[in-house]
């Protein structure tokens, strides 16, 4: 990828700067981290939605009390936006902290660095920091455009992809046109989950990509006015698609869950995920049939990082850390990738593992499995998210 | 007309209660039945009305003119009746409750009659009161009327001056008996009170089961 | 003895409720959330849906409850109604929802055995603009209860013994069963229900879970709206959602004025209706049997769906039965969690209905109006603003994340609830046993103990199993106060059911349900008179 000048280079490079600057005395401290951490207990607030992350989360507790003498505690949110909130309310009533660690990512981080509720910088303290891959993954040092400037430690991968009962849906629609024409063919068996439902989200962003004249707006802030006139495509397509959508473009499902549910019954032919390897996951846990095939647009699909940030308040800052830093090892990284326990695809570079570490990770394909995968395409800057949902909000949603 | 019991028996759980019982009360006529509590008197009219309750069981037949009642709900037998309590609908005013039961016409009419009844009972102008605001007393002759109203064939009263003070119950049983007589139809009375039955009133009494006459 | 008898309900319930609430009120005049909140989209058509849904269910509730009650009154299957309501009530509103949708659904069940086919048909059943599939499943939901509460009044002891007697009379009067129950019963039945009928809207208007499930999504429900709105990430967005509450809710308390408005003028027209004459009308007892069996009906299909659906990974259309079964999801239900809201629900009905006797016995009737206005409120208002405000007064006092904290964020609605249902029996008791009692010489506890206690044994274990019930499914209070420090079931229902995962959400439906239908069981069988 040709480095240009862009705003998301410059918030790349400074996120790296500290990252250098800070090594040399990464080893000495890094033990003192260490030593304070045993003993302590970590309150992980982390979405409990999927019993798989809930029970690689429960190995993970294992592990970090077995190596480090840290107590994991899983704190099993419906919604990341409910930590923040209980930060905010702690941090302004001068309380200590009841979350140590965050599963987060994009708009939810947005607000909380923006508020100052973030403990760091600390990722270039993080001895496994140095496996990232900060090249070829770019979004793991930029979260929606903006830099996460050591205050989010990447986890992992996700990419916004398709899947579909193979046996009822031979050729699956690689482009956002294609799926229009899909639509034609089939009225009323497609649908996606209504913004601000962030997949529905993404599935309005994915469009905008491949209808906006002007690529180059999208890594920057954006206003109203300048919005309005890029998003013209945009609501044009949906316009002439909806009509051809489940329930004619009237309605639509809440979240991407019971889109994936609907599939399963068979009353739409495609759901729609972040985590590329999930339809696997669906068919082993034999939600979905072994027919089912996965793919991504053939252009590109939007795709990101997801993160761990340690609260400003927090109690056991010292074991959050640890435990950040072992969710970057390799062993973490590989079980967590591994298609029969989350699939949650790794944020290392495997060339900068050594044989036995890189063999830890399969490249087994299963059935469900994304069979060419795309090219990621970033995530616009933030700005555009509330734009988007309140513009959506305003011609569909009454 | 006449109210004709023939081979009355009541039962309670397969025990006898009342022996085979047949008796005829004439128009106009008022028969008192006494006996302790518990011996069945009440049960006694609750069949003569229709209402029978489980677990008691009745033979025998009651007709009323002749007619047979047998079988007939309660609201189509035209058997009024008039209990311990007054029983007004809380509800309706006092002129509602004296509605309650009048047959289907034209409102005024209907009116008029309400209004004839409230002068019977010196209750003039009480028409719209709610009935709690009403005496015992005052309460006892509306519902007296209310069932007079309804136009019955016979009247059944079941120990109805029970819950009247002594003085009360003088007026009330003089006021009850010459509304029954002057509309001529029978009716039987269940009470312990020797002094309820009226003069010239047969008396029956009801003891283990057996009716004799006094 | 006077006030030391209210100082528990008042410290424990009214106070932190008050309190909570109170911490609501800035949000009235935040300015920039009111604007925020009137300039949302989907603000009117949203109010009019929870305005409909509230309305109509709550009818629709009431018109199938007066079928039920007329048809059935002073018959034999009259007991088999107690039970039917019972039965009813123990299954939690998320269950129900979740149920009722697989059985209407374009791929649920009646469509696999009225079309079939390959591909489900296009029906709009669930989702549906007009909210017809949550309007019915409210209403439907609801019924049980409305029928326990008419089923108390007409089965009460001294009044139901009354109103049995002037049945008696208004048949001596010519009045046939029906025309007595529409004439003599249903208006003093009716002003019984104002209160319970109070509830059963406010709830259909306010309901988040099963809108969710079964509403139209563009737009949605307020309460729906409000809920995404309270639960944002940015604080401005939740002060709008604040704001939204205080709209809402002031939209309540101005159609239940109307009603009572409507009631005061219409009472002219129905004395007229009611004093017209005897009339022919029979007890509906063949439609009312039919509706019963359909009720009953809709109820097992709606239980059989769930506990198959909680066994079946894959349950795709058309296939009637699912093609495979597995325990993976049942064996996923934590015994921890479970544990907990057992307890936690034990203690808070029974402290409720504790703090509820204690004010009833020491305080006079005239006073409960605070009371129970107060508890009408806390049901009311959204869980989410209630729950949100005594968080933030909770943090400051070190109370989140305890279980002190999280038992008395439990108590708030189930307080509310014991008090409503406990209020009418309670009061409507005859103070002349006691009396009599005291007279024999016994001391005052004694007697309430000896002959009180006993009497009133089937209103006071029917609140503590509501009480009960309604605490095991409390999901947004325990979120809030736990602050991630506890997981009570409703907490690893509720974040599963975000995952949509249908065999572990069905089965934490039936996890919920356990509990409270042992309790109303329990309820039942020790509540029953020592002799028929």
């Amino acid at each position: 990828m040709p480095l240009t000048l862009t705003r998301r280079g410059f918030a790349g490079l400074a996120a790296l700067t500290p990252f250098f600057m800070g090594r040399a005395q990464a080893d000495g401290s890094w033990a003192e981290i260490e030593a304070q951490a045993k003993g302590q207990t970590v309150y992980f607030n982390a979405w409990a939605g999927s019993p798989q992350v809930n029970a690689y989360l429960a190995w993970a507790a294992e592990e970090v009390k077995a190596r480090f003498g840290i107590t994991l505690e899983h704190v099993k949110l419906a919604d990341t936006a409910e930590a923040v909130r209980r930060v905010r309310d702690e941090v302004k009533a001068g309380k200590a902290g009841s979350a140590d660690l965050i599963w987060i990512n994009g708009q939810n981080f947005h607000v909380m660095k923006e508020e100052q509720l973030l403990f760091g910088p600390f990722t270039e303290e993080l001895p496994n920091f140095a496996l990232v891959d900060v090249d070829d993954k770019p979004t793991t040092l930029v979260d929606f455009a903006e830099g996460t400037e050591g205050l989010e430690s990447p986890w992992g991968m996700a990419q916004l992809t398709f899947f579909a009962d193979g046996a009822k849906l031979d050729t699956p629609p690689m482009s956002m046109m294609e799926l229009l024409d899909l639509a034609r063919d089939e009225p009323g068996r497609i649908t996606y989950p209504a913004p601000p439902d962030f997949h529905g989200t993404t599935f309005v962003k994915q469009a905008l990509v491949e209808t906006i004249e002007d690529r180059a707006l999208l890594p920057m802030a954006i206003d109203k006015a300048a919005f309005t006139a890029a998003t013209a495509p945009l609501f044009d397509y949906l316009d002439t698609l909806h009509p051809y959508l489940w329930r004619e473009g009237k309605q639509f499902p809440q979240a991407q869950a019971q889109v994936t549910q609907m599939l399963a019954d068979g009353e739409v032919l495609m759901g729609l995920t972040f985590n590329p390897n999930e339809p696997a996951n669906l068919v082993d846990g034999g939600t979905l049939p072994a027919t089912t095939i996965a793919w991504q647009n053939r252009g590109g699909s939007i795709g990101n990082t997801h993160f761990v940030a340690i609260p400003v308040n927090a109690q056991s800052k010292a074991a959050a850390q640890v435990v950040a830093n072992f969710l970057l090892s390799p062993e973490a990284q590989a079980r967590k990738a591994d298609l029969k326990v989350w699939g949650d695809p790794t944020v290392l570079d495997l060339d900068k593992l050594n044989p036995a570490q890189r063999g830890l990770f399969s490249r087994a394909k299963q059935p469900g499995s994304v069979q060419k995968p795309a090219r990621t395409i970033p995530e616009p800057h933030g700005s555009w998210v509330p734009l988007i949902e309140a513009a959506w909000l305003e011609h569909y949603g009454a | 007309m006449a109210l004709t019991l023939e081979s009355v028996s009541i039962r309670l759980d397969g025990r006898l209660l009342i022996a085979p019982l047949s008796l005829g009360v004439e128009a106009g006529e008022t028969v008192t039945l006494m006996g302790p509590s518990g011996s069945g008197k009440s049960t006694l009219l609750s069949f003569i009305a229709g209402d029978l309750e489980h677990p008691f069981a009745a033979s025998g037949r009651v007709r009323l003119g002749g007619l047979p009642l047998d079988g007939l709900p309660p609201e189509t037998r035209r058997i009024g009746r008039l209990f311990q309590d007054d029983l007004l609908f809380p509800h309706l005013s006092v002129a509602g409750n004296l509605l309650f039961g009048m047959p289907r016409g034209p409102h005024a009419q209907r009116m008029a009659k309400v209004e004839a009844a409230l002068a019977e009972a010196e209750l003039e102008g009480f028409g719209d009161r709610p009935p709690h605001t009403l005496s015992g007393g005052q309460r006892a002759r509306v519902a007296l009327m209310r069932a007079l109203l309804a136009e019955p064939r016979a009247m059944l009263l079941d120990e109805p001056f029970n819950k009247l003070d002594a003085e009360l119950r003088q007026s009330m049983r003089s006021f009850v008996f010459q509304h029954i007589a002057e509309r001529r139809i029978p009716c039987l009375m269940v009470t312990h009170d020797l002094a309820d039955v009226p003069p010239n009133g047969r008396l029956l009494l009801l003891k283990d089961g057996v009716v004799t006459h006094a | 003895m006077k006030y030391s008898g209210a100082a528990p309900l008042a410290l424990l319930w009214a106070l932190p409720l008050l309190l909570a609430l109170a911490m609501l009120l800035p949000a009235a005049l935040d300015g920039e959330a009111w604007r925020m909140a009137l300039a949302h989209p989907q603000l009117r058509p949203a109010l009019a849906l929870s305005l409909s849904s509230g309305i109509v269910s709550t009818l629709l509730a009431l018109a199938l409850c007066v079928l039920l009650l007329a048809g059935l009154y002073r018959s034999r299957a009259w007991h088999r109604l107690q039970a039917l309501a019972a039965a009813g009530l123990a299954v939690p509103h998320l269950a129900f929802a979740i149920g009722f949708g697989f059985l209407v659904m374009p791929s649920g069940l009646i469509a696999r055995l009225l079309v079939g086919g390959d591909v489900p048909p296009q029906w709009a059943s669930v989702q549906d603009p007009w909210g017809a599939a949550l309007t019915l499943a409210l209403a439907l939901k609801e019924l049980p209860f409305l029928l326990t509460a008419g089923v108390a009044v007409l089965s009460r002891g001294d009044e139901a013994l009354r109103l049995r007697q002037e049945c008696r009379a208004a048949a001596s009067l010519g009045h046939a069963p029906g025309s007595t129950f529409l004439r003599v019963v249903l208006p003093p039945l009716l002003a019984a229900l104002r209160w319970p009928l109070v509830i059963v809207f406010v709830y259909g208007a306010t309901v988040v879970d099963m809108a969710l499930v079964l509403g139209p999504a563009q737009p949605p429900t307020l309460a729906v709206v409000i809920w995404h709105a309270l639960n944002h990430a940015e604080a401005a967005v939740n002060a709008a959602g604040l704001a939204m509450t205080l709209l809402l809710t002031a939209a309540l308390a101005l159609v239940l004025a109307v009603a009572a408005l409507l009631g005061g003028r219409t009472r002219r027209a129905m004395h007229r209706l009611l004093t017209a004459g005897p009339s022919p009308l029979q007890a509906p007892r063949g439609l009312a049997a039919v509706t019963g069996l359909a009720a009953l009906a809709v109820l097992g299909l709606v239980l059989l769906v769930i506990v198959l659906l909680s066994l079946a990974p894959r349950w795709p259309y058309p296939v009637l039965l699912p093609p495979a079964f597995d325990l993976t999801a049942w064996m996923r239900v934590a015994p921890a969690p479970l544990w907990l809201s057992l307890l936690l629900s034990a203690a808070a009905a029974t402290a409720a209905v504790a703090m509820a006797v204690l004010w009833f016995e020491t305080q006079a009737p005239r006073r409960d109006r605070w009371v129970i206005g107060l508890a009408l409120v806390a049901l009311a208002l959204p869980q989410l603003a209630t729950a949100g405000g005594q968080y933030r007064l909770f943090l400051p006092w070190g109370l989140t994340g305890t279980l002190a904290g999280l038992f008395l964020a439990h108590l708030t609605p189930v307080a509310a609830y014991v008090l409503i249902v406990l209020a009418g029996p309670y009061r409507a008791f005859d103070g002349r046993y006691v009396a009599a009692a005291r007279a024999l010489a016994a001391t005052r506890l004694s007697a309430w103990r000896r002959v009180k206690l006993p009497l009133l044994k089937a209103p006071l274990l029917s609140a503590a199993a509501i009480g009960f019930a309604v605490s095991i499914a409390q999901f947004v209070p325990a979120q809030l106060i736990t602050a991630g420090r506890f997981s009570t079931l409703p907490m690893e229902a509720v974040t599963l059911a975000s995952g949509g995962n249908r065999p572990l959400t069905a089965a934490f439906a039936l996890a919920l349900s356990l509990p409270p239908m042992v309790a109303f069981l329990a309820a039942t069988l020790l509540g029953r008179p020592r002799w028929r």
